[in-house]
C-alpha cells in the first residue's frame, strides 16, 4: 500500500515539476511603425497611387500593367496624422511586403527597400495589399488596390523595359 | 446521487412549510461517508436547495452538451453567447460578459484568458465536465466580488474522492453542423485506499456549417488529460491533480482589417491542484484548503509561419475555506481567504506591457432563520487588487502607473416562504470589481480580434448597486419561476467603439471608459412536474441596459429578448421531444454598434437510458436547426460575416460503469 501511495505521489511531485517549467513568451515586443497613408510614385515623381486614413485618391488611374509585362518601378511613401510626408523605416527590421488577392493574375517583383514593379501574369482584375513587415506581422498595410492586368504583350513590346537601373 | 438526495430532501422540507436547519444538515453531512466531495455542503439555505434544480449533471447535462460550455448552458436563465466563432464562445450572464463573470472549475480559477478577448476560448473541455452550475445570488461572493454577474462552476472531479472500487465513463459526441467527434474516457480506482482517477479527451471538428455554407477557418482540435489522486485519513482528506488542455482553433477571416484567411490559435494549459480537508467527526465543521498553480500560453497566427499575438500567464492561488455549520443564531457559515498571484508576459504584436498582478481578499456567507419562516443570507467580500506593470519598449512611459484597488463587495439574500410550495426572494447587493490588465494599459491592435483597443492607466474600480427579486411556485402539476433585477452601476467598465479607425492597421478603435449605467432585465419559466408521461417546459429572458446621459443611449453587446421551449413524452428509458427557441431582433444599440435581426429555430430529441451488466448507457440523437434557419447571434464579431450554426444533427452515446 505505502508503494502505491508513494508512486502517486511520486508521479503528481513529478508533473509539478514539470508544471513550473519556465512559461514565457519565445517572441519579444518591439517598437512599430505607424502610417495614417501611403502615396507610390513613379520613377517620374508622378503619384500613382494615394491614400490617407482609408479615403483613396479617386483622380488618379487605377494601376494598370500588362501580362508578360513589368510596371515601371513604383517608390513607396508613407504620410503621418498631418498628412505630411515620410520616409520609410531605414532599420533592417521593416520590409515591404504584400499580399495579392488572385495571384494567376498579378504578382510582384521587389526592387530596392522600398520598392516594386508590378508584374503582369494573366489578363484580368484583381487587388494588392502593400504592408509594412516587421518581424511576424505587419505594422501597417494599405487598403486592397485594384490593379488591372491588360492583355499580354511579347517582352519586347512591354512598355517599360528591365534594364537594372532601379536600384 | 448525494445532490439528489439532498435535493429531495430540501424540497421535502420546503413542501411540509418547515426549513432546513442545522440538525438536518448534519444528517446529511453523516450520510456522505467517505465518498462524497465535503465541499457540496454549501447548499445548506433553502434557495440553495431550490437552486439545485438549475444545476446541469447526469441525464440533463448530456441532452444539452455541445461544443462548448457556452453552448451548453446557452437556455439557462439569463445567459446568452459571447463568441466570434464556434470555439470562442464564452457565456454571459444578465447581460454582463468579460469578467463579470468568472468560470471556476472543481472550486478553483479557470485559469484561461477567456475574459479578456473575444477571440480568447475557454480553456475547458465540456465533455469531461461531470456537472455546470451557474452560481446565483451571495454564494457569488465565494469567488468573486462581481455580484451583478456570476460564476460558472465546472466540476471535473479531478481530486477523486471516490471509495467505490472502480468507475468509468467513455462518452461520445460527433455532430454534422461542425463535422467531428468528440470522444472522453475517465476511469476511478481504489487501491488500498488511494482513490485515483485518469481521463483523457480528444475533440476534432472542421468548420462550422452555417446556412450560408461552409465558414472557413472554424476547426477545433482539443486535446486534455487529467490525473488525480486522493487518500484519507480519519479526519482528513489529501487530495492533488493535474490537468493539461491544449487547443487548436480557427478565427475565421472576413473582418475589416482581418486577415483574409482569418487566424489560427493554439492555446495550452496546465494546472495543478493540491487539496486538503479536515473533516471533525463531532462536528460537520470543515477546513477546505486549495492550492492550484496555473501555466496558460497562447499564441495567434495569421500565417502558419509568424507569431502574431503570443500570452503567457503563470498564476497560483490559495483558497482556505472553513465551514462552521451552526454557531450562534446563523447556520451554514463560510469564511474564507483567497490569495492570488498572477505574471502575465505578452509577445509579438500585442501592446500590452507585462504586467504581474497580486489580489488578496476575505469572504464569509452566513444565514440565519426565524422570523416566521424568513430565512435571511449575508454575504461579503472584502480584498485589494494590485497591479505592477513592467517597462516595455509598446507602451507610453506614463501610462506604466502602478496600481491599486481596494474592493468590497457584500449581498443580502431574504427568502421567505409565502405559501407551501412557494418562495419570494429579494437579494440586494454591491457589486465591484477592479479593471483587467488589458483594460488598464493595452494600446494597441489585437490581432484575432480585428480591433485597434485602448484602455486606460486611470482608470477606477467599477462598482454597483443592486437587487433582484424573484418567485418560486413548485405546484402539483406545474413548477414556475419568475425573477427581476435591476443594477445601477457606478463606473461601467466596457470598451466600447468610438467611431474611430486605426489608419495604419485599418482597424476600428474601442476605447474602454467608465460609465454609470443602468442594467435591468426579468426572466421566467415553467415546467411540468410529471417524472414521466407529458412533459413541456418554457423560459424567457431579457434585459437592457443604458448609459446615464442626456438620451439613456443604450449599452454596447446587450442580448435581445430569448425565448426557448420544448414538449417531451418520457417513457421509463425513453424521452422523444420537439423543441424551439427563437430571439427578437435586437435594435437597442450603442453607438456604432450593428443590429442584429430576429431568428426561430425548431428542433427535435430522442434519448434513450438504460442499464445492462453493471453499466448505465444513454443515447441522445438531437437535431437543432432542422430548418436551417439564419441565426444572427447578436454577442458575435460573426454576425456581420456569417450566421451561426445551420442544420445540425447530433449524438452523444455514453456508457458509465
Amino acid at each position: 500500500m505505502k508503494k502505491i501511495q508513494c508512486l502517486a505521489i511520486a508521479l503528481l511531485c513529478s508533473l509539478f515539476a514539470a508544471c513550473s517549467d519556465s512559461n514565457s513568451t519565445s517572441t519579444d515586443q518591439h517598437e512599430h511603425f505607424e502610417a495614417e497613408g501611403w502615396n507610390l510614385y513613379w520613377p517620374d515623381r508622378k503619384l500613382a497611387y494615394s491614400v490617407y486614413q482609408g479615403k483613396e485618391d479617386t483622380s488618379l488611374e487605377t494601376l494598370r500593367v500588362n501580362a508578360n509585362c513589368l510596371s515601371e518601378h513604383l517608390t513607396v511613401k508613407f504620410l503621418d496624422d498631418e498628412k505630411k510626408e515620410v520616409s520609410a523605416p531605414k532599420d533592417d527590421e521593416h520590409t515591404l511586403g504584400w499580399s495579392i488577392g488572385d495571384e494567376s493574375i498579378l504578382d510582384i517583383e521587389a526592387c530596392g527597400s522600398w520598392g516594386f514593379h508590378l508584374k503582369g501574369v494573366k489578363e484580368g482584375e484583381t487587388t494588392l495589399t502593400l504592408k509594412v513587415k516587421h518581424h511576424d506581422h505587419a505594422d501597417a498595410r494599405t487598403p486592397e488596390i485594384r490593379v488591372i492586368v491588360d492583355k499580354a504583350l511579347k517582352a519586347e513590346d512591354c512598355p517599360f523595359q528591365d534594364d537594372d537601373d532601379d536600384d | 446521487m448525494m445532490t439528489n438526495t439532498l435535493f429531495r430532501a430540501v424540497m421535502g422540507s420546503l413542501l411540509c412549510g418547515g426549513f432546513l436547519h442545522f440538525s438536518l444538515a448534519q444528517e446529511f453531512i453523516q450520510d456522505l461517508g467517505n465518498s462524497t466531495v465535503i465541499a457540496e455542503q454549501s447548499s445548506e439555505t433553502i434557495l440553495n436547495g431550490l437552486r439545485e434544480d438549475e444545476v446541469l449533471k447526469d441525464e440533463k447535462l448530456n441532452r444539452k452538451i455541445s461544443t462548448t460550455i457556452a453552448e451548453t448552458i446557452k437556455n439557462e436563465p439569463d445567459i446568452a453567447i459571447r463568441s466570434m466563432g464556434p470555439a470562442a464562445a464564452r457565456p454571459v450572464i444578465k447581460g454582463l460578459s468579460s469578467s463579470h463573470v468568472t468560470l471556476t472549475e472543481d472550486g478553483s480559477f479557470c485559469g484561461d484568458m477567456s475574459a479578456t478577448s473575444p477571440d480568447h476560448a475557454v480553456a475547458s473541455e465540456v465533455l469531461t465536465a461531470h456537472k455546470l452550475r451557474i452560481t446565483r445570488g451571495p454564494q457569488i461572493l465565494a469567488q468573486s466580488f462581481a455580484t451583478a454577474g456570476g460564476v460558472i462552476q465546472v466540476n471535473h472531479q479531478d481530486i477523486p474522492y471516490d471509495d467505490s472500487l472502480f468507475h468509468s465513463n467513455i462518452a461520445n459526441y460527433a455532430e454534422t453542423g461542425q463535422p467531428g467527434f468528440a470522444t472522453v474516457i475517465s476511469a476511478n480506482a481504489n487501491v488500498h485506499g488511494v482513490s485515483l482517477k485518469g481521463e483523457v479527451s480528444a475533440r476534432n471538428m472542421g468548420d462550422m456549417e452555417t446556412s450560408k455554407g461552409t465558414l472557413k477557418n472554424t476547426d477545433i482540435e482539443n486535446r486534455s488529460i487529467a490525473i488525480g489522486a486522493a487518500y484519507s485519513l480519519e479526519h482528513f482528506k489529501f487530495g492533488a491533480s493535474f490537468r493539461s488542455f491544449n487547443s487548436d482553433y480557427g478565427i475565421p477571416g472576413g473582418f475589416i482589417g482581418g486577415h483574409p484567411n482569418g487566424v489560427d490559435i493554439e492555446l495550452s494549459k496546465r494546472d495543478f491542484t493540491l487539496q486538503g480537508l479536515y473533516i471533525p467527526a463531532a462536528r460537520p465543521d470543515t477546513l477546505n484548503v486549495i492550492f492550484r498553480y496555473n501555466q496558460y500560453h497562447h499564441k495567434e497566427f495569421e500565417t502558419k509561419k509568424y507569431v502574431g499575438a503570443e500570452f503567457a500567464v503563470n498564476q497560483a492561488n490559495l483558497r482556505i475555506e472553513k465551514f462552521i455549520a451552526n454557531s450562534g443564531p446563523f447556520f451554514g457559515i463560510h469564511l474564507g481567504t483567497e490569495l492570488d498571484s498572477r505574471s502575465v508576459e505578452m509577445g509579438g504584436y500585442v501592446f500590452t506591457p507585462p504586467t504581474n498582478s497580486y489580489a488578496a481578499s476575505l469572504f464569509s456567507i452566513a444565514s440565519i432563520n426565524g422570523w416566521d419562516g424568513l430565512e435571511i443570507t449575508l454575504s461579503a467580500r472584502l480584498g485589494g487588487a494590485f497591479f505592477r506593470p513592467r517597462e516595455s519598449v509598446v507602451a507610453d512611459k506614463d501610462a506604466i502607473e502602478d496600481r491599486n484597488f481596494a474592493l468590497w463587495a457584500f449581498a443580502a439574500e431574504f427568502s421567505q416562504i409565502v405559501a407551501p410550495g412557494k418562495f419570494l426572494t429579494l437579494d440586494v447587493f454591491r457589486t465591484t470589481r477592479a479593471p483587467t490588465i488589458e483594460e488598464l494599459y493595452n494600446q494597441g491592435p489585437h490581432l484575432a480580434a480585428y480591433t485597434y483597443e485602448r484602455g486606460y492607466h486611470k482608470l477606477d474600480d467599477e462598482s454597483g448597486y443592486g437587487a433582484e427579486l424573484e418567485f418560486r411556485d413548485y405546484g402539483e402539476h406545474f413548477n414556475w419561476r419568475a425573477s427581476t433585477h435591476i443594477t445601477w452601476f457606478l463606473n461601467h467598465l466596457a470598451p466600447r467603439a468610438t467611431g474611430d479607425t486605426n489608419w495604419s492597421q485599418l482597424l476600428p478603435i474601442y476605447q474602454v471608459s467608465g460609465d454609470d449605467a443602468l442594467l435591468m432585465g426579468a426572466n421566467a419559466s415553467i415546467e411540468t412536474s410529471a417524472e414521466q408521461g407529458f412533459y413541456a417546459q418554457a423560459g424567457a429572458s431579457y434585459v437592457c441596459g443604458f448609459y446615464q446621459n442626456e438620451n439613456w443611449s443604450d449599452m454596447p453587446q446587450i442580448p435581445p429578448f430569448h425565448f426557448h421551449a420544448e414538449m417531451a413524452y418520457i417513457w421509463q428509458h425513453v424521452r422523444a421531444g420537439i423543441n424551439t427557441e427563437f430571439a427578437l431582433a435586437q435594435n437597442r444599440l450603442d453607438r456604432y454598434e450593428q443590429r442584429t435581426p430576429g431568428y426561430i429555430t425548431f428542433g427535435a430529441l430522442l434519448e434513450f437510458h438504460w442499464s445492462l451488466a453493471l453499466a448505465n448507457y444513454s443515447i441522445v440523437l438531437r437535431g437543432d436547426n432542422v430548418f436551417n434557419a439564419d441565426v444572427r447571434n447578436h454577442l458575435s464579431r460573426l454576425k456581420s460575416v456569417m450566421p451561426e450554426k445551420g442544420r445540425n444533427i447530433s449524438i452523444l452515446a455514453k456508457v458509465e460503469i
